[in-house]
């Protein structure tokens, strides 16, 4: 069955109020950059242990999450899934809708914005930051192409080959992003190549988290039927991924638990010895119970799983996960004090080699969070513009399967 | 090709601080200044210093002894610090080996902070560039100084000469001799940084002495110890006698 396309009325109350609300949060963020920026970064958190605070906990979740929503098209087009088809044109403007919010924060966080000239015009290709703003950039430009095919009818025939250009070029995005830290050899957290999987992996279940509830909210307030069997297919595709992470991070700490020099750093995150208390519980309590365990419970409960509220709160659930996953991984990692002196009690008038400690203040956490608004605004901007969103994906029209067996 | 570099001796260093402000006071009025300070004088001062004494405690209790341990950039020979950056602000001086950092290329991301693994790197939280010692680079070559003070502001402060300064890759400099003769090892060397900075152990003078070298072998009285003390009123033959 043809698929029909169509932007949304967005003339109602609620749509303006959404969009007055999410543009408050991005001009809260966009004020606390220029404070920051204005004030210098002494009022901020970040000290010279904890360089990357966090902006850059939200920033890295979003761009991962960008990568992962645009999973649902390449299943459409690159594995020929047609169930996905009317899906991924959303998928794609997410992907770019997230990734443009995520760089918002990152740029805004750079001690010198005002240099990214410098940044796009003078490559050091021996580093794996440079490589990632190609990486950003070229993912901009792909999936804007990929929409246009998926768009414009006569193009239709690329979308395949475009599609699947986007997909190795979102894996490779994530694969250097999770090498950000994978690459770090002077800190005990990390200097692992299952970083780069890893983050691939946590691509896949950020993304479709986000992609799930923003579908959900969609549907419902623009009063469009969103099928059953879509909802049904998404959240168990959502399930494994969840499941996908969790091994990925116990291989991650089995690994770390095997060797002896990355005791010091296991004790410190998964028991909160030697002042890691607040990582520790982000770790058990954040990403493992509440980010993890509970969600899936949510997803597979025969009860659960069938109620939109409750995938929705499981959805939620699994994006706090991953900040607080992020969180760990980022603040965590530079918290614990590296290694100079092996077995020595360090001491000096400037906090070298203890713990050191990072509250982030009010501007970081509104910066952060303007930036997620901004990747808001852009989805509920252009889905009244252009035609992302299919009019209607009741059961017989989305999911093939039913329509041959009604047909 | 020259590689200038520190070497710092443990075994005088008293952690008295004077090559962290003098280092301070000479960057702040030169070309990396100024260096941002937030609270300079509070119990936790935080601000930008190239240069940091730490002191831990090796041994266990009650053997221990404190070993103050002052830390710069150790201008490593293959810095970790110069290929994760990503405008090449970061970069290493090929005629002598000096790490530099190019403030007007430098976008402030912060990555070679997470890269060295010596936590050597100082962001500018004001000026929102990352900053690290130059080893003086702006003193050691100004012709209008006299020659003796073309040295690192903290070589020249050390009230006790910890601190040398010179070409590690001239085997004839005094750096080289004394890493040479003196033990110099690099900090963690395990890394395969090749940092240029050396320090030269604690020492401890100690002498091995048998219990039959302190018995004298010709004495026939087979007395020992000390004479007992001459009456003072009595005169000693020293002082009757010309020999």
């Amino acid at each position: 069955m043809k698929i029909a396309y169509r932007t949304i009325e967005g003339r109602s109350r609620g749509y303006f109020a959404l969009f007055g609300v999410l543009g408050l949060f991005v001009l809260a963020g966009l004020g606390a950059a220029h404070h920051m920026e204005s004030e210098g970064h002494w009022i901020t958190g970040m000290n010279n242990q904890i360089v990357w605070g966090m902006p850059h906990v939200f920033a890295v979740f979003l761009i991962v999450a960008a990568s992962g929503a645009l999973n649902i098209a390449s299943i459409s087009s690159v594995f020929a899934k047609t169930a996905y088809k009317p899906l991924a044109r959303l998928s794609g403007l997410l992907s770019i809708a997230l990734l443009a919010g995520g760089l918002m924060i990152l740029v805004l966080d750079l001690g010198r914005p005002d240099r990214l000239i410098v940044a796009m015009t003078t490559y050091n290709f021996k580093s794996i930051f440079a490589w990632n703003i190609i990486l950003y950039n070229g993912l901009f430009a792909i999936v804007a192409v990929y929409i246009w095919m998926m768009m414009e009818g006569r193009f239709n025939k690329y979308s395949r080959t475009v599609g699947m250009v986007a997909f190795i070029w979102r894996l490779l995005l994530t694969t250097g992003t999770g090498s950000i830290f994978g690459f770090l050899v002077a800190r005990q957290g990390y200097d692992a190549a299952i970083m780069a999987p890893m983050f691939v992996v946590m691509s896949f279940s950020f993304g479709l988290a986000i992609f799930l509830l923003v579908l959900m909210a969609s549907y419902s307030w623009s009063e469009r039927p969103l099928g059953d069997a879509t909802v049904k297919r998404l959240k168990n595709l959502l399930g494994v991924f969840v499941a996908g992470v969790l091994y990925f991070v116990l291989a991650y700490h089995l690994t770390n638990l095997y060797a002896t020099e990355h005791h010091g750093y296991e004790a410190f995150l998964l028991l909160g010895e030697n002042g890691g208390g607040i990582y520790s519980n982000l770790f058990w309590i954040g990403q493992v119970l509440l980010g993890s365990l509970l969600p899936l419970a949510l997803l597979y409960h025969p009860v659960t799983g069938k109620n939109r509220v409750m995938l929705g709160f499981a959805s939620v659930l699994i994006i706090l996960g991953g900040l607080a996953q992020m969180y760990t991984i980022i603040i965590g990692g530079q918290a614990f004090p590296m290694a100079m002196f092996p077995g020595m009690e360090v001491s000096s008038s400037f906090g070298d080699g203890v713990t050191a400690s990072y509250a982030p203040s009010t501007w970081e956490v509104m910066l952060g969070v303007g930036g997620f608004a901004m990747s808001l605004v852009i989805v509920t901007a252009a889905v009244k513009i252009l035609a992302f969103l299919p009019e209607d994906l009741s059961d017989e029209i989305a999911d093939p399967h039913t329509a041959s067996k009604s047909t | 090709m020259a590689q200038l570099a520190l070497v710092i001796d443990l075994n005088v260093c008293v952690g008295c601080h004077a090559c962290v402000t003098s280092c301070k006071e000479w960057n702040t009025a030169g070309a990396a200044g100024p260096m941002t300070d937030q609270s300079a004088y509070d119990k936790d001062p935080t601000g930008t210093f190239f240069n940091r004494v730490q002191t831990y405690e090796a041994g266990t209790f009650p053997n221990t002894e404190t070993i103050h341990f002052p830390k710069s950039c150790l201008h490593c020979e293959d810095p970790p610090c110069v290929p994760v950056c990503p405008t090449g602000a970061s970069y290493k001086r090929k005629e002598d080996g000096i790490v530099l950092v190019d403030y007007d290329k430098c976008i402030g991301c912060k990555y070679c902070s997470w890269a060295c693994p010596y936590g050597a790197r100082e962001f500018d939280e004001e000026q929102k560039v990352m900053k690290k010692c130059t080893l003086c680079v702006d003193r050691i070559y100004d012709l209008n100084k006299p020659e003796e003070e073309r040295l690192p502001a903290c070589v020249m402060s050390c009230p006790t000469s910890a601190r040398l300064f010179g070409d590690v890759h001239d085997p004839e400099s005094d750096v080289s001799i004394a890493i040479r003769e003196r033990a110099g090892y690099q900090l963690m060397p395990e890394w395969s940084t090749h940092p240029a900075n050396h320090y030269l152990p604690r020492r401890k003078t100690t002498m091995n002495i048998h219990q039959d070298e302190l018995i004298r072998a010709d004495n026939p009285l087979k007395k020992e110890g000390l004479l007992s003390d001459l009456p003072s009123d009595k005169q000693t033959l020293d002082e009757t006698t010309s020999w």
